[in-house]
């Protein structure tokens, strides 16, 4: 009788622990997190990084509570195959089916653009991480979409200062570009052609190539580029083209022959070709955790993803952290896990990031993060190469002018 | 335009067309003498590209661990194929066209999957010995020195295969069942064995274009989406089945594409296009193809 009373009492207090766990007064309701990243496809080189950085972040909050203390995060993942069509229909399927409050994403822009409309449409917090069009945050203006990469804006920006002072001081004249033909490589392409013509005007652009988003045989672009003999090539390609066009272009030499000054190269880049990569490439990357070491929050993630994952973090899975942590605080201000709130308290709100204290332009809902250009080289702390003699581009040195975002958003409305 | 340029360009053609010309005359053959679309071949082409990466890394202390790599990797293909063609394929010959595109494109779906389960979905890049690391100079014109060993297998098999086809008896019958399969199993030739064979043959040449593409660049899901359209135009263009058509139709596509990313980047891919649908047109069995079918 004694041990029949006794179970009775121990399986109330199990189902009544599961049901009301400790720690939890009466159990908030949980955060619905959905990440809509290029698991397959030609962003996927980048987008493991973000997942895995964001599980690692979600990770840190629920041990201490969940954000508030209280809202324990569950993460959805989709994969977009790095498709706009896929993108929107998994976007759709985790606000209606999934719950979820906040969406982070995404590889390639043309996802992004086409993601902006269904979280404004239902009221979803959208956070760009990966990709960084201008036009995510720039064109038909979206309260509820952040970014916290720098923009194709800002970092053609940063290559065209380097780029310029460069052209002056070897005298070069003429150059070509190359770039992915898709929303993301267009827009950098534009900004980088149009911000030249204004910084250094004595430059000509000779020709425009652009392979499909994809692309895998880039031997014809090699020769042909070579046959212009420019004095300089500017690239914008990246993820898996970027890696295959590197790779053939250095088997052409084409490095030892064109100078390739600022073409992105992140970390993933510096790791994936460790043993390739042509050193002394001037490249550019996003958010190289190796450019912040002065920064304690960075050191800790560092050691906690190597931990978590035996390699080092790429920008991706450093802003994609960012990206969960500027939620997080967004959050805290507002008090609230209502997108609605959280957004509003985000505008303009400081924020703690493993790049330093940054905060987001009121106007543009854009962080202010940095680029960053440097020389690609060996270094002996590390297993694969990278940049030395950083130059740090700030946010609000090369994002574009307010005036000029209010004068396209006019000219839009006409 | 210096002329060096010009021969620099058409070299660049020369191996993007062998390239194709691999993937593209697996498929031609199967087609050819079995009647089966493959949808599946690029995605064939892509695990051996896979295998090749395993067997580098097994091998990559050893300088010939790549070039056998290789080699294995179109064996291990070969006998994937042996396996698809026993369990899957030869259960679809008597049916429509329909139903064996959407097999194979159910194979494309499931194997693709697997690619995932095996290899998960980070990029593999295979480091190319020193021999073939940097290029090699023609007239002072540089050219991946890789690519001489491309073009170098492109020649022989194509050489091979039209030697098999032409001169030996297994390929006076495939070249006859393209013609009549009910002649020749009339004949008492068993068909089904004959299927087979050509099946892993075509398979084998999947998984060696895939094993050859391994170290050109980084190896990644999807890269077989973009390749098996380029793959359909080449047999469009020289003709289902025909070897010699294959082979010219891999070279112009190359040509056309390099040539047009010269003097029209712009409009590089709808050229292949545009000359593709041309030849639909006016020629749908292709420049080297034939109507007559049984």
């Amino acid at each position: 009788m004694k041990l029949k009373s006794t179970m009775i009492v121990l399986c109330v207090s199990a189902l009544l622990f599961s049901v009301f766990p400790p720690n939890s007064g009466l159990a908030a309701d949980p955060y619905h997190l959905g990440v809509n990243l290029a698991i397959t496809g030609t962003g996927a080189l980048y987008c493991k990084d973000g997942v895995d950085a964001i599980n690692l972040a979600v990770k840190e909050i629920n041990a201490k509570g969940g954000l508030l203390g209280k809202h324990e995060i569950k993460v959805f993942v989709r994969d977009t195959q790095t498709k706009p069509d896929i993108a929107v229909r998994e976007a759709k399927d985790l606000i209606l089916r999934d719950n979820v409050r906040t969406i982070l994403g995404t590889y390639s822009s043309a996802c992004a653009v086409a993601m902006k409309p269904i979280a404004q449409e239902y009221k979803v917090l959208h956070i760009a991480a990966i990709s960084n069009s201008e036009s995510i945050t720039k064109d038909n203006f979206s309260p509820y979409t952040y970014q916290v990469v720098p923009n194709s804006y800002m970092q053609a920006k940063a290559v065209v200062l380097g780029v310029a002072e460069l052209a002056k001081k070897k005298g070069w004249k003429e150059y070509v570009t190359i770039a992915s033909d898709y929303e993301w490589g267009r827009s950098t392409q534009q900004n980088t052609v149009s911000l030249l013509k204004q910084m250094a005007p004595e430059l000509k652009l000779k020709k425009e190539f652009w392979p499909a988003l994809g692309e895998t045989q880039f031997t014809s672009y090699i020769t042909a580029i070579m046959a212009q003999k420019p004095d300089f090539v500017i690239g914008s390609i990246a993820s898996k083209d970027n890696v295959a066009w590197m790779q053939q272009a250095e088997a052409y030499g084409f490095f030892d022959k064109i100078p390739y000054p600022g073409s992105l190269i992140s970390v993933s880049e510096l790791i994936l070709q460790a043993k390739t990569l042509t050193r002394g490439l001037i490249g550019l990357c996003r958010a190289p955790f190796f450019a912040h070491l002065d920064v304690p929050r960075m050191v800790e993630f560092v050691k906690n993803f190597r931990a978590a994952y035996d390699r080092y973090p790429s920008d991706w899975a450093v802003m994609e952290y960012d990206a969960v942590y500027a939620l997080k605080q967004g959050i805290e201000k507002a008090q609230s896990i209502n997108s609605d709130k959280v957004k509003d308290a985000m505008k303009g709100l400081s924020i703690d990031t493993l790049r330093g204290k940054l905060y987001f332009r009121e106007i543009d809902n854009q962080l202010s993060c940095s680029s960053y250009i440097g020389v690609v080289a060996d270094d002996p702390k590390y297993p694969f190469p990278i940049y030395h003699d950083v130059v740090e581009v700030k946010g609000p040195d090369s994002w574009r002018p307010e005036a000029e975002i209010i004068e396209a958003r006019k000219a839009e409305k006409k | 335009m210096d002329p060096s340029l010009i021969f620099s360009q058409f070299l660049s053609g020369l191996s993007m067309g062998m390239m194709l010309f691999l993937i593209a005359s697996g498929l031609s053959l199967i087609f050819g003498v079995m009647n089966i679309l493959n949808f599946a071949h690029a995605t064939l082409w892509l695990i051996g590209a896979y295998f090749c990466h395993s067997f580098w890394y097994l091998l990559q202390d050893f300088g010939f661990g790549m070039w056998l790599g290789i080699f294995l990797a179109a064996l291990m293909l070969a006998a994937v194929g042996w396996l698809i063609e026993v369990v899957l394929i030869r259960r679809v010959y008597s049916r429509e066209l329909p139903e064996q595109l959407l097999l194979t494109y159910a194979l494309v779906l499931i194997l693709g999957d697997l690619i995932k389960l095996t290899w998960g979905v980070d990029d593999r890049l295979i480091a190319r010995p020193p021999l073939v690391a940097r290029p090699v100079f023609f007239f002072g014109v540089p050219f991946d020195s890789y690519f001489i060993f491309v073009i170098g297998v492109g020649v022989l098999v194509a050489v091979g295969l039209w030697w098999f086809l032409q001169k030996t008896k297994y390929g006076h019958i495939i070249r006859a069942a393209v013609y009549s399969r009910e002649m020749v199993g009339a004949l008492g030739i068993p068909i089904p064995r004959i299927y087979t064979g050509v099946f892993v043959l075509g398979i084998f040449i999947a998984g060696l274009a895939g094993a050859v593409q391994a170290p050109v660049g980084s190896i990644t899901l999807g890269m077989d989406m973009a390749v098996i359209i380029q793959a359909f135009c080449v047999v469009v263009i020289g003709g289902f089945g025909s070897l010699l058509g294959t082979f010219v139709g891999a070279i112009i596509v190359g040509e056309v594409y390099a040539f047009s990313i010269l003097f029209w980047p712009q409009g590089a891919l709808v050229l292949i296009f545009v000359v593709t649908a041309f030849i639909l047109i006016v020629r749908p069995w292709g420049l080297f193809g034939t109507p007559m079918r049984t």
